[in-house]
């Protein structure tokens, strides 16, 4: 009945979640197997369902702010600074550039933490433990840093309407701090960089293995890090104007399979570590928020920013300071299709890779998902 | 008199063999793994010792499985048929004839392999298709296929393993045996403390690096861990083991552990075990250098599909046929 | 202390089940075992994604519909003495997701995690500190090993 994309009929499936040790989070993956190898994968969300648009609905716009942070665990600063920036199109406030500064600076911090995560999570689903716990290592001093920073080691929540959160401000310490820890990620990612791509085994298991082309991919709409892994020079980074004082590359790789995407993430590592070093090198003085600013009604106001998983939208419009028609679009379910697609062609072992591979991070998708009632 | 003594011997060792292999897990966990991976890492007794007692003091439940009562009893049976092993090649069974023969010994082997298949389709868990999800749901992709559980995978991969993934041990146990000219354990002992250690000729030396590569496959240790890897099937055809059973699973791998590397020593070194001789102590120095050897090689391992599976075992196969070739010569 | 609990304060299997947090808590606790700064394996603790192996069960997130059936299978699944600890503020008592709708009821959120299956120990925490899981796995004990 619905073997439409396929013309043989599939005989096996091997169900995979809710709980599983290769997926962190809960999701359910069905595999269509042929002897070992993956002929159709369907990934089912919607587990995490919990309605947190329905629960911003109303809500004064500071608190709906603060409570997109708790959309995801991961790139929470990325919820909370495209809500805020929403807020502050729609009702025209400059925001001074000291906070502009130190936000960029936490959403590098973010960036960082994140793609560390990503390799460690890729290595442990490799099998590889040892550079998965030394990832884990190197990602203690991002997670350090943000802790020191925001208070909070997950959710720091750092931007406010109209610049950042008083608790947020840098001073010679921090900055101090932030460099330290620079001068020691760079050194070790580059260590651990070097091991990785020497590595005979790990560079066979992942050579050409969940092979995602640049048609595909553009295609099955994917964003982000993936999609530069295939060959397409996209980053909305070049475009937003937060990001003008500073100089950095784009990264991107040619072959779209998990040794590209691994790579992307690597060399965007030093990338954000060379944006923090230019940020907190000439972070301006003055005032940190700014305050004259009044409520209105405004129309639907949208904003696209790039996370470190792809481009996030963000859309609300405000009626009497509260929010309404709140839409949010994370990265990870547009690259939903091209995890489905990567898996296809894998031997079984490489499925839950090829879904790593693109960084799902399906807590942030499942909010404004429908439940299907059987 | 004499039986007697066989008797204390017999026993004796088996008891030491078990007394020094519950520490091996937790020593190749805590001085191998943890120090690589630059933590502290857990006492040496908790895996291979306290842990097995732990689940012995846990509450038996029924297994989900068609036959709850055989699923149990198979690594019953696993531990029994290392147990045999290790008494074959103890110095008072030579008498024993065919038993103490490379022969029986790749039989008892097989029967340790090819439980691994029976445990797989035996064993239902909760973790795939079990899981109270709505799978089926209108407008899901092929709703007619058949559901097959992780377990099923894993029994599939057991088969092939059987096939082939233990080809490189075998093919390691005929190299003392084209060397000795002997199937018998008795002769090949024999022959080693007349010419010297198998192990120190060139034939030899290559059939011990064969005979260690199949020990990691049969252990199904990092990267050779195919059967119960997680990145797919968890734990493979053990998922269902609770309690006390899986206090056996616990205890036969650090057996097996033991036994392969002992084996080894009377293979290749000519010291079977034998409490009354102070060369056990080069045997017991064996069988904790291999797990060690292992560890320091699978700490820096992924693991390996069979698309790099099949290339390493075909080539360490062809070097253990050039071995026999050379014994031979 | 006899062997019975001796053996069992030697090792404990903690297995994780996640159902429907927002991530920061289930990185947190990963990162409590796997992370060489916290190595929870130095305390005994160890990691399984078993239930049939598991002592401990950690849950995070506020239990959304569709986790709640999965989550009584599991725990019923874990052989016994077993233990159930809940770590984050929504495990605790539903965190922003179930309580910010006022009088009104959530349709998404079956609950927090003791009216679903009992709970041992509750870690607060938004997200939960590493040190706080490992002094929560702690305090479970001393049901693990009394119990018969």
């Amino acid at each position: 009945m619905s073997d439409n994309n396929n013309k043989k009929i599939i005989e096996t499936e091997v169900p995979m979640g809710m709980v599983h040790s290769a997926a962190i989070e809960p999701y359910r993956v069905r595999l269509f197997v042929e002897d070992e190898i993956v002929r159709d994968a369907e990934i089912t969300v919607g587990i995490n369902h919990r309605g947190i648009e329905r629960i911003m609905e109303g809500l004064p716009v500071e608190k709906a702010n603060s409570l997109t942070e708790k959309i995801c665990g991961i790139c929470s600063n990325s919820h909370i600074w495209n809500s805020v920036l929403v807020a502050e199109k729609a009702l025209g406030i400059e925001i001074p550039e000291r906070a502009s500064y130190i936000r960029i600076v936490v959403e590098e911090l973010e960036r960082l933490h994140s793609h560390l995560l990503y390799l460690a999570h890729g290595s442990e689903v490799l099998g590889h433990e040892t550079f998965a716990m030394r990832l884990f290592y190197i990602r203690e001093t991002v997670m350090e840093l943000l802790g020191m920073i925001g208070g909070n080691r997950v959710q720091y929540g750092a931007p406010i309407i109209g610049g950042i959160r008083p608790r947020c401000d840098l001073n010679e310490m921090r900055i101090k701090k932030i460099k330290e820890g620079m001068d020691f990620l760079e050194e070790k990612v580059a260590a651990f960089a070097d091991r990785f791509t020497s590595d005979p085994m790990i560079m066979a298991r992942i050579t050409g293995v969940a092979v995602l082309s640049k048609k595909d991919a553009i295609r099955l709409a994917t964003s982000g890090p993936t999609l530069r892994a295939t060959g397409v020079d996209i980053d909305l980074r070049r475009d937003m104007e937060s990001y003008d004082p500073f100089e950095f590359d784009i990264i991107t790789q040619k072959d779209g399979d998990v040794k590209s995407n691994l790579l992307v993430r690597v060399f965007e590592i030093f990338e954000s570590i060379k944006i923090i070093r230019q940020a907190i090198g000439n972070l301006p003085p003055g005032k940190i928020t700014n305050r004259s600013w009044g409520m209105q009604d405004t129309p639907i106001v949208k904003s696209y920013i790039e996370v470190p998983r792809g481009k996030l939208y963000h859309s609300y419009k405000l009626e009497e300071g509260r929010t309404r028609n709140v839409i949010v679009r994370t990265p990870s379910i547009t690259n939903i299709g091209a995890m489905e697609h990567a898996c296809i062609g894998a031997h079984i072992t490489d499925a839950q890779l090829a879904i790593v591979q693109c960084d799902p991070c399906f807590t942030c998708t499942d909010r404004a998902i429908k439940i299907i009632r059987l | 008199m004499t039986i007697l003594n066989s008797l204390i011997a017999v026993f004796g060792t088996l008891i030491l063999a078990f007394l020094v292999s519950i520490w091996l897990p937790g020593i190749e966990r805590k001085f191998i793994h943890a120090r690589i991976q630059q933590r502290v890492g857990p006492p040496i007794s908790s895996l291979g010792i306290m842990a097995p007692i732990k689940f012995f003091f846990k509450k038996t439940i029924i297994p989900n499985s068609p036959m709850p009562n055989l699923y149990n009893v198979l690594p019953v049976i696993s531990l029994l048929s290392c147990v045999f092993i290790f008494l074959f090649i103890m110095p008072q069974m030579y008498y024993l004839g065919a038993l103490a023969s490379i022969i029986a010994i790749v039989g008892l082997l097989k029967i340790e392999e090819v439980i691994y298949m029976f445990m797989g389709s035996l064993s239902k868990s909760i973790l795939s298709v079990n899981m109270p999800f709505p799978d089926l749901a209108k407008g899901g992709k092929h709703r007619k296929a058949t559901r097959s559980f992780l377990e099923e995978l894993s029994s599939l991969r057991a088969f092939r393993l059987i096939a082939f993934g233990s080809f490189p041990i075998y093919i390691a146990f005929f190299v003392p045996v084209a060397i000795a000219k002997s199937i018998y354990i008795g002769d090949i002992v024999l022959y080693q403390q007349i010419n010297g250690p198998i192990l120190f000729t060139v034939a030899g030396a290559i059939g011990a690096l064969v005979y260690f590569i199949g020990y990691m496959i049969l252990l199904n240790e990092y990267p050779f861990v195919i059967l119960k890897t997680k990145a797919d099937v968890i734990e493979g055809p053990l998922l269902e083991y609770a309690a006390k059973y899986r206090a056996y699973v616990y205890l036969t791998r650090g057996f097996l552990m033991f036994v392969l590397a002992s084996l080894f020593a009377t293979l290749f070194l000519g010291i079977p075990p034998n409490i009354f001789d102070w060369k056990v102590l080069i045997n017991i120095g064996v069988a904790i250098l291999f797990p060690i050897a292992m560890a320091l090689l699978s700490a820096f391992s992924p693991i390996f599909t069979f698309r790099q599976f099949y290339p390493v075992v075909a080539g360490v196969s062809i070097l253990g046929i050039l071995a026999i070739i050379a014994a031979f010569i | 202390m006899s062997l019975k609990s001796y053996s069992r304060a030697r090792a404990v299997h903690v297995m994780l089940v996640y159902t429907g947090g927002c991530n920061g808590c289930d990185i947190e606790i990963v990162n409590c075992i796997f992370s060489p700064r916290y190595d929870a394996e130095q305390y005994k603790v160890f990691l399984t994604w078993n239930p049939r192996e598991a002592d401990v069960l950690v849950v995070t997130g506020p239990v959304t519909k569709h986790t709640e059936k999965p989550l009584k299978e599991i725990y019923n699944s874990i052989p016994e003495p077993k233990a159930v600890v809940a770590a984050g503020a929504c495990a605790l008592m539903g965190g922003v997701y179930k309580n910010i709708h006022g009088d009104i009821p959530s349709e998404e959120i079956a609950g927090p995690v003791d009216e679903v299956i009992p709970v041992d120990a509750k870690v607060p925490g938004c997200a939960v500190r590493p040190e706080d899981i490992l002094s929560g796995l702690v305090a479970t004990l001393p049901k693990l090993l009394e119990a018969k």
